[in-house]
């Protein structure tokens, strides 16, 4: 018994040893790492659901709707509810819908969703398919039709370019969003001010919290969080001038396609924009961009010739050509660059300058003649007369004391000082509007024409800043920058950054974000400098190059101020320009119109009557003009 | 004081005297938080509550029955059993033969093994039954050797009588219950005082064995999935992994102090398979923490420590080696089920004594510690 009772002992120790191994794994598991398993334990209960809100709504200035949600009945499948009818039911539904199985069947065999969340499967299906589903719910276990919120336009294709549109979420986007709570199975706005609204338009998702089993099955809800509809936009759109200016648009590229060019062609009349903002505030009315698309294709979904039309075609229709393509300005320009042939002095007030055919540049022996757009010799006139007539080679002489300055201070950039003025005056970078992809436009400079050895060979030449001076050749320009800059001609100085939206309007009334302090960059420009170039710009269309164009307008009532472009653009034909400013006070006048139609000939012939039109339409003045004259500056 | 009624109580030979109340409390409260940590796997829907809370009454009935058992064999004189151990070993092995015959004993629902009979709706599993019967045959055996140590020949004829019901166990199949088999063996050897380089030996042999049965294909694929999961997490079915992940999560998701009753989601949740049963340390793990863990593995130590002592009090050997083989076997199951559960142990399926839901293995363990109850009444007799 002696030898029993010490081996009893060793029983126990070995007892001993068998609690030490697990006390001491215990304290490892639930005091050393117990932070790893309590993540654990939450990842598997803890589900979210996501309730997407309304997304915010768009109206022009005055409250007019251009963008809605309407409902849509979708079909939604939950592949667990279906069960073992599954295959059956995808058939029924199939039939129900007259849709074929394999398009159901690929709609469902998706990643996007996680397995619990229920399936989207078809939109804006008629209510009887509702009714029918839920008169035979038992036919169809884990089929829904559900109310849901998708993009209206009820103006239909009226602004399409501003607004914009929502399309599914790319992967890339996802990637770089998921962690702002954005879903796979998200729409996110894609152009326009849907794009650079984005965060406002959409809103916060509801969120709901499920305590999951290890089914998957909801055992009770942790927390709701009610979805929070998007902040609406307030337009500084006027339905009414849009309106008129697509119209305008539309009806003149229709008619000058059956004028001519010089060359005797049938115009392309392709594309065109027009643009019209208020001078005193950078307030965008109107924005036309043709050829344009219908927003509603997208809500319910593109047809493979709608996508191909969309991205792939010449036409590119999603382009908003009067803000993201620069152009040729043509002598719409001379406007802009004879106040700073005044800045520098190279011109008067008082001055006279010789219009002659041709144009030499001094001391130049490379044989380089610059024409005037007539072969006469119209003789001395003031600066003024210059642009009403568009005398090119007026401005030529300006061009080559430009080009002498820029010899003279070739160590610094301060001999630039053309390239310098246009700057100022907002060219050659964006405007800053609230749209997306925003073109700049192009200022040849020296170190510009060093990138171009096919273009400049010899290097920056007198012809640079002589083409310049006249928005000829190189010389780029967004509809959009020529409007910033004629609206502080208009206004007198100030240098206002074009916008669309006024105001950001949150659900409950408050207004998130205002348009304001958009005018508070001014020109170094004499009111008088600027006074004079209004005067000049209301001789254009009383005996100018747009005299013809305006004939009949009642400028009595309304007075309007414009100039003419013609800007050559080889191999296509010329690009039709017109640059006005419109109002009651012709100090102080209220609008500036750009009209401009790719391979529309004149200025005068496609582009200016299209501004006589759009201005008339704002004024409710009839349309009464004979059209567009095919004469004028080249 | 009744100095009549002091005179009968005082008779040292009257064995209700010296009833072990200690081991009896310790019994009554490791029932009482077994029937706690079941119920708490109840707290999801009221459907499913109702249905745990059918359970958690019948093992409350098992355990009353058990207390019957308790004071049915604790009332008897355990060196009856010794005069029996023969009838009570062939009945066992009768019993675990006929389970294996086609309609008598019953498929378990995996289809895999055959483990017990169903009689009037209830499960009898004679491989627990087993556990008891093999104490009690092995320890008259040993008992009855004279010499200070077993020769080679008693080592020989014990380990053939053990042998015996450890094969048919292990064809069941039911691994979890040869190695208690194994190690009730092997501690009733120990405390023979079996020497050394014999036991030794041993230990080379079974392990000689173990390999064998691996190699011949003996031990089924699921198993030796299931015996392998803790050591090499990377090659194992998502089953396997799942269980013990699981099981993992939700220990040590309980942190120092638990997430309190009925807020272990681990548990609540579902998450754990067999969690009433194999599983069913995980439940204290979460719910209770470190510190409710370590509660339920002190209330084994000192149940253990009871079974040692009286195993040390019985001044017959036969005593001594029964007492010695319930030691074991409770010692080696709370450790490989607990193991089990904290990734220490191979998932073998050997229930927490006690602890876990099943209606033999609750039966089992009273009795057992109605048989430690009556070798202790009878220490002095």
């Amino acid at each position: 018994m002696d030898k029993m009772s010490s081996r009893i002992k060793v029983l126990a120790l070995l007892v001993a040893l068998m609690f030490v191994a697990l006390s001491t794994r215990l304290w490892f598991l639930q005091v050393l790492a117990t932070t790893q398993f309590q993540q654990q334990a939450r990842d598997n209960s803890v589900r979210f659901v996501y309730t997407e809100p309304l997304r915010g709504l768009m109206y022009d200035d005055r409250g007019r709707p251009l963008v809605g949600n309407q409902e849509s009945l979708e079909v939604r499948v939950n592949r667990d509810a279906m069960g073992t009818q599954a295959e059956a039911v995808v058939y029924r539904l199939a039939h129900l819908l007259n849709v074929p199985v394999r398009m159901l069947v690929a709609r469902l065999q998706t990643n996007r969703y996680y397995s619990f969340q229920p399936i989207p499967v078809a939109e804006f299906v008629p209510p009887h398919v509702r009714d029918y589903i839920a008169e035979y719910q038992e036919l169809f276990p884990g089929v829904d039709v559900v109310p849901t919120s998708v993009r209206a336009y009820p103006q239909g294709r009226t602004a399409a370019h501003i607004l914009g549109y929502v399309s599914p979420i790319f992967a890339g986007e996802y990637d770089r969003l998921k962690n702002k709570g954005y879903q796979q199975s998200d729409v996110i706005g894609h152009s326009g001010l849907e794009q650079v609204y984005e965060r406002f338009l959409r809103g916060s998702q509801g969120i709901q919290k499920f305590i999951v089993n290890s089914n998957g099955e909801t055992i009770r809800a942790l927390g709701v969080k009610a979805p929070t509809a998007g902040d609406d936009l307030h337009l500084t759109i006027d339905l009414r001038i849009q309106r008129a200016a697509e119209r305008e648009l539309a009806d003149e590229l229709a008619r000058a396609r059956s004028g001519h060019d010089i060359n005797g062609l049938p115009l392309k009349a392709n594309a065109g924009a027009v643009i019209v903002m208020d001078a005193q505030t950078g307030a965008i009315k109107a924005m036309a961009s043709l050829p344009s698309y219908d927003p509603r294709w997208l809500v319910r979904g593109l047809t493979k010739s709608e996508a191909d039309y969309l991205y792939k075609s010449a036409a590119a229709p999603s382009l908003n050509r009067a803000i993201q393509l620069g152009y040729v300005p043509g002598s719409t320009f001379k406007p802009i660059t004879a106040l700073a042939a005044l800045k520098e002095g190279f011109a008067t007030l008082g001055g006279y300058y010789t219009c002659d055919a041709t144009y030499t540049h001094p001391g130049d022996t490379s044989g380089t003649v610059f024409h005037n757009w007539t072969t006469a010799n119209l003789g001395t006139m003031s600066l003024a007369k210059a642009i009403t007539i568009s005398c090119d080679t007026v401005f030529d002489g300006f061009g080559s004391k430009f080009y002498f300055s820029y010899v003279q201070n070739q160590l610094s950039d301060s001999g630039l000082l053309l390239q310098n003025d246009l700057r100022e005056l907002g060219f050659g970078a964006p405007t800053g509007i609230d749209l997306p992809s925003e073109g700049s436009g192009l200022i040849p400079d020296p170190a510009w024409a060093k990138t171009r050895p096919d273009l400049f060979p010899d290097g920056w030449v007198p012809g640079g800043d002589i083409l310049t001076m006249i928005g000829s050749t190189y010389m780029m320009a967004t509809p959009l920058q020529l409007a910033q800059a004629y609206s502080a001609i208009a206004n007198g100085g100030h240098l206002c950054r074009p916008h669309v939206v006024d105001q950001v309007v949150a659900p409950d009334g408050t207004v998130v974000k205002r348009a304001e302090d958009r005018c508070n960059r001014t020109i170094p420009y004499p009111p008088t400098d600027l006074a004079y170039i209004r005067g000049a710009l209301g001789s254009v269309i009383t005996s100018g190059t747009a005299q013809c164009s305006f004939s009949g307008f009642p400028t009595s009532q309304v007075w309007v101020g414009g100039k003419t472009g013609t800007a050559e653009r080889p191999p296509h034909q010329d690009t039709s320009w017109f640059a006005a400013m419109a109002g009651h006070n012709p100090n102080a006048p209220k609008y500036v119109v750009i009209a401009m139609v790719e391979q529309g000939g004149f200025g005068a012939e496609a582009a200016a009557p299209i501004a006589r039109h759009v201005i008339e339409d704002i004024y409710h003045l009839p349309n009464n003009g004979q059209g567009g004259c095919a004469v004028g500056d080249r | 004081m009744d100095m009549v009624a002091g005179r009968v109580w005082a008779d040292e030979r009257r064995p209700v005297r010296h009833i072990d109340w200690v081991l009896l409390l310790l019994t009554v409260v490791l029932t009482i938080v077994g029937l706690v940590l079941l119920h708490s796997i109840s707290a999801t829907t009221p459907d499913e509550a109702a249905f745990w809370l059918v359970r958690v009454m019948k093992q409350g009935a098992t355990a009353g029955l058990g207390s019957l058992v308790v004071v049915l064999i604790a009332s008897f004189d355990y060196r009856f059993f010794k005069v029996y151990a023969g009838f009570i070993y062939l009945g066992a092995l009768v019993a675990l033969v006929l389970v294996k015959i086609p309609g008598i004993g019953a498929t378990d629902p995996s289809g895999v093994a055959q483990r017990w009979f169903a009689i009037a709706g209830i499960q009898i599993t004679p491989s627990e039954i087993t556990k008891v019967c093999a104490i009690v045959m092995l320890a008259a055996i040993l008992s009855e050797i004279r010499a200070p140590e077993p020769a080679l020949g008693d080592l020989v004829r014990v380990l053939a009588v053990a042998a015996v019901p450890l094969v048919l166990v292990f064809i069941q199949p039911d691994i979890g219950t040869s190695i208690v088999l194994a190690a009730i063996v092997v501690g009733m050897l120990i405390v023979a005082g079996t020497r050394l380089k014999h036991l030794l030996v041993l230990t080379a042999t079974g392990l000689v064995l173990i390999g064998l049965a691996f190699q011949l294909g003996v031990i089924q694929d699921f198993q030796r999935e299931r015996l392998t999961a803790f050591l090499d997490r990377a090659n194992v079915s998502e089953d396997a992994r799942y269980n013990l992940d699981q099981s993992l999560i939700a220990v040590g998701s309980g942190g120092l102090f638990g997430r309190g009753y009925l807020k272990g989601t681990q548990t609540n949740l579902d998450y754990v398979p067999r969690q009433h049963t194999d599983f069913i340390f995980t439940v204290a793990g979460e719910e209770f923490g470190f510190v409710g863990a370590m509660f339920v593995l002190l209330l084994y130590a000192l149940i253990l420590w009871r079974a040692i002592r009286i195993a040390t009090l019985s001044k017959d050997p036969f005593g001594t080696l029964v007492a010695a083989g319930i030691a074991s076997m409770f010692a080696i199951q709370m450790f490989v089920n607990v193991g089990m559960v904290i990734g220490i142990m191979p998932i073998t399926g050997i229930p927490l004594p006690f602890l876990s839901y099943g209606g033999s293995s609750i039966l089992v363990s009273f009795a057992a510690i109605g048989m430690l109850e009556s070798i202790h009444m009878r220490r002095l007799s």
